[in-house]
């Protein structure tokens, strides 16, 4: 368990730290080194155009890594904010923010994504909006369903009565009960994000050249994936590895809230 | 004044409260007995808007009863704390709801007059007796000086002894703060003995409504007469009669 | 069950409407003018501002926003879905050509996904927590983190480059189907692996099990008559699920494998910017995922009458 955080921590590190541990600037085109095995010099070798691979990697981790952080945050905030207001504000407005959840997971969450960001042009901006939009409506069931369950809790009815209003009741009474559950649901959506992210740029709607995002790189690496299919391997490894500590992370903690539960 | 005006109230298919009135002046103890299902807790939520009513209507005053910050104190002394802040956080919040400072003093007095240690409350709800939970409940619901105070079952969570206590502390909060008190309680030695009325509850419907020492005289309906005899039998009204 | 079944399905109505609605929106105000964009489609350098006037009023986009989409949706619900921005042609037939590419693609990877899944949650489960069982949690585990694209063109260098036994690019063949499948199917059977052991550890908790030990109730019969059904539960309710990762999962596969289907319809159409194309593809997508949901939640109450609806 405890492997599994600290392993999650180290990528954090290396999307916080990544440009100043790259042994390259990842943007340096080297044409006469152009896709030059691993060596000493290149430890994961060259791209087509002669950038190094692991200095872009390490750059990459902030692209792809980071931007995955701010979009399942902000999913997480209207998630959150949409299913206090379905908990809280009566039956219509339960009716309304359920049946909106409901119609934007009508769609296969990718595809739609790809629409999104496909129609919108390429760039990070529409890249982060698509992301989103089609990312917050599993915090806002969860929020939902926690929610409701506290309105009948003796402390949520007392407030009530106090008169204190919905906003105090959902800061003091509501959030700190949903918080472990929504990080819960907040690992697997950066998992999910760090996936849409790069299969985006993978179509080439996401994150644009010569900006070192992952699963750009990957689409980049394709062409040459005759002549030096190593190229092609690191950014898929890069993706998997973290989306996998993510994961387990996510595991772990949700093991871990089990635990507690079965406790008190 | 509360007033309650002829209140019906739907659960389901079938009325869990029927044309249920009576009125309750500050000051003076009303109890609610009666079997448990014979709707007392459905009274309770009808009374404060927890429920709505399908007909009829509960004022305070001509106004409508939550205009008044009435105060409950519930059965389950702990399930009124959130677990995750200390006591003090908790009884505040009527205060807080009502945007006034908190006075260091009154609340002083009032943990005096209902034996709470000064400490106790900065501590969590699973970190003091239930006795001790009910204390602060009660605490809490007259921090902000309501003139309806509600109590469903107080007793019935707590042992004999402190039982006792708290039925006494109850009283004696009364008759300092002078605020209406609503009793639901199934303990009729209890209810005889601190009511001003007592009103019998029945499968929705008010049985008969009588002054305390008139329902342990001679009840009015054959319902009552039946609880108060298999009360008698128990010898929980010894000390009353 | 007749109200549940009338709740149900004005539900799924006001989600597709919601989806139409939202989908129209975004293409409306897409950025650039579509109206241009066709123009210049149809009659590249002889797209002067008159032509474009024309192409505006002739696709209907001179009207504002209400009426046009109204004028959208009306056919829509006799299954009219328009007319492609750029040739002209109805949109519906090429999208079906594009499904009977799809289909079969997603059809083998389930079958694929399941081969798989079913036995190794099957042998996993004999001994909870063996080494089986954590070999099958840690296959599935690194596949639910293997993004279809990457797992795609793994499966390119390794059989259709370093060993060339099977095609790669295209769908001339019926041999071609197999690498997307596959890419398909590995990545269905490792989220299935993971639902089909958990539900199948959850079935034998029950508390009613141990009496049919006692009672000499053979242990193959209680597997079969008292595990399987408790364990289909959460199967079905994934079933949902696994269909939107077949959609997706297709998308990405298609254009790794530069395969016909509905993710290669979908990509050039956006490219394209030939609207009407992508309304089609999304909007039925969307019917799909509605109904197969809707159907879930129907056999869920069959199965479990205790359930009224899903978290509902």
């Amino acid at each position: 368990m405890r492997s599994v955080y600290l392993l999650a921590m180290a990528f954090v590190v290396l999307a916080v730290a990544g440009p100043w541990l790259a042994p390259h600037d990842p943007a340096q085109i080297n044409i006469p080194h152009r896709l030059s095995p691993p060596s000493a010099e290149w430890v994961l070798g060259t791209d087509a155009l002669g950038r190094d691979i692991l200095s872009r990697l390490l750059h990459g981790a902030r692209w792809s890594l980071g931007l995955a952080f701010v979009i399942s945050v902000i999913g997480l905030c209207i998630g959150t904010l949409a299913g206090l207001v379905a908990a809280l504000g009566g039956k219509l407005a339960d009716w309304l923010v359920m049946r909106t959840t409901d119609t934007f997971l009508a769609f296969p969450d990718l595809i739609a994504a790809v629409v999104i960001a496909g129609v919108l042009g390429a760039g990070t901006t529409s890249l982060i909006f698509a992301l989103t939009v089609t990312g917050w409506m599993r915090y806002a069931r969860v929020a939902r369903g926690i929610g409701l369950s506290l309105q009948s809790q003796g402390y949520v009815v007392q407030a009530r009565l106090a008169g204190l209003s919905p906003f105090a009741i959902a800061w003091w009474h509501y959030l700190p009960s949903l918080l472990p559950s929504l990080a819960v649901v907040w690992t697997g959506m950066f998992a999910r994000a760090i996936l849409g992210i790069s299969a985006l740029g993978f179509l080439g709607f996401g994150v644009q050249p010569p900006m070192p995002e992952w699963g750009t790189m990957l689409l980049d690496a394709r062409i040459h994936m005759r002549s030096t299919p190593l190229q092609m391997i690191w950014p898929g490894m890069a993706v998997v590895i973290c989306v996998l500590a993510i994961n387990l992370t996510g595991d772990a903690l949700r093991d871990s809230l089990a635990e507690q539960e079965r406790r008190s | 004044m509360l007033n309650v005006d002829g209140i019906s109230v739907r659960g389901g298919t079938r009325l869990r409260l029927q044309d249920v009135s009576f009125t309750l002046a500050r000051g003076q103890t009303l109890a609610v007995v009666g079997e448990s299902g014979a709707g007392k807790s459905t009274l309770i939520d009808a009374i404060l808007g927890l429920v709505p009513c399908h007909s009829g209507h509960v004022t305070w005053d001509a106004a409508p009863v939550r205009d008044c910050r009435p105060a409950l104190v519930m059965q389950e002394p702990r399930s009124a704390f959130n677990p995750r802040m200390s006591l003090r956080r908790s009884v505040m919040e009527p205060l807080v709801a009502k945007r006034i400072t908190p006075d260091q003093q009154h609340l002083d007095q009032l943990c005096h007059g209902l034996e709470i240690p000064p400490d106790l409350l900065d501590r969590r709800p699973s970190e003091v007796s239930i006795g001790q939970a009910q204390r602060v409940g009660i605490l809490r619901a007259l921090i902000a000086a309501p003139p309806l105070v509600l109590f469903d079952e107080p007793l019935s969570a707590l042992d004999a002894v402190t039982q006792k206590h708290s039925a006494r502390l109850i009283a004696q909060m009364q008759r300092a703060q002078g605020f209406a008190a609503l009793i639901v309680t199934h303990d009729l030695g209890y209810a005889a003995a601190f009511a001003d009325h007592i009103a019998v509850l029945r499968a929705g419907r008010v049985e008969e409504l009588s002054t305390a020492p008139a329902f342990v005289d001679a009840p009015a309906s054959a319902y009552g007469r039946r609880l108060r005899d298999a009360a008698f039998a128990l010898g929980a009204l010894e000390h009353v009669a | 069950m007749i109200r549940f079944l009338a709740s149900l399905t004005f539900r799924a109505a006001v989600v597709l409407s919601g989806a139409a609605l939202a989908t129209f929106a975004l293409l409306w105000h897409a950025p650039g003018d579509p109206a241009l964009a066709i123009a210049m489609a149809r009659y590249d350098a002889l797209a002067t501002t008159d032509v474009i006037a024309i192409v505006r009023a002739e696709a209907g986009l001179d009207v504002g926003f209400w009426p046009a989409f109204l004028a959208w949706v009306g056919p829509l619900l006799v299954g009219d879905f328009g007319q492609s921005s750029v040739t002209g042609h109805d949109v519906l037939p090429e999208v079906m050509t594009a499904l009977s590419y799809t289909m079969p693609l997603a059809l083998a990877g389930l079958l694929i996904g399941l081969a798989i899944s079913l036995p190794l949650a099957i042998i996993a489960t004999r001994r909870p927590r063996g080494w089986l069982d954590r070999f099958a949690v840690a296959i599935a585990s690194i596949g639910a983190a293997i993004p279809a694209y990457w797992l795609g063109l793994l499966l390119i260098l390794l059989f259709a480059v370093h060993l060339g036994w099977l095609p790669a690019m295209g769908a001339r063949t019926s041999a071609h189907i197999v690498l997307p499948a596959l890419t398909l199917g590995l990545g269905v059977a490792a989220s299935l692996t993971r639902i089909l052991r958990s539900g199948i550890l959850e079935a034998r908790d029950q508390p009613f099990l141990p009496a049919f030990t006692r009672r000499g109730v053979a242990a193959g019969g209680i597997e079969r008559d008292h595990v399987a059904p408790h364990a289909a539960i959460p199967v079905i309710t994934v079933f949902g699920l696994e269909l939107a990762f077949l959609l997706e999962g297709a998308v990405m596969v298609e254009v790794i494998f530069a395969r016909p289907g509905l993710g290669s319809f979908l990509v050039n159409a956006i490219e394209a910017r030939d609207f009407p194309k992508v309304q089609a593809v999304v909007v039925l997508a969307a019917i799909l995922f509605v109904t197969v949901n809707l159907l879930i939640d129907l056999l869920y109450r069959t199965l479990d009458p205790r359930i009224g609806e899903r978290d509902a």
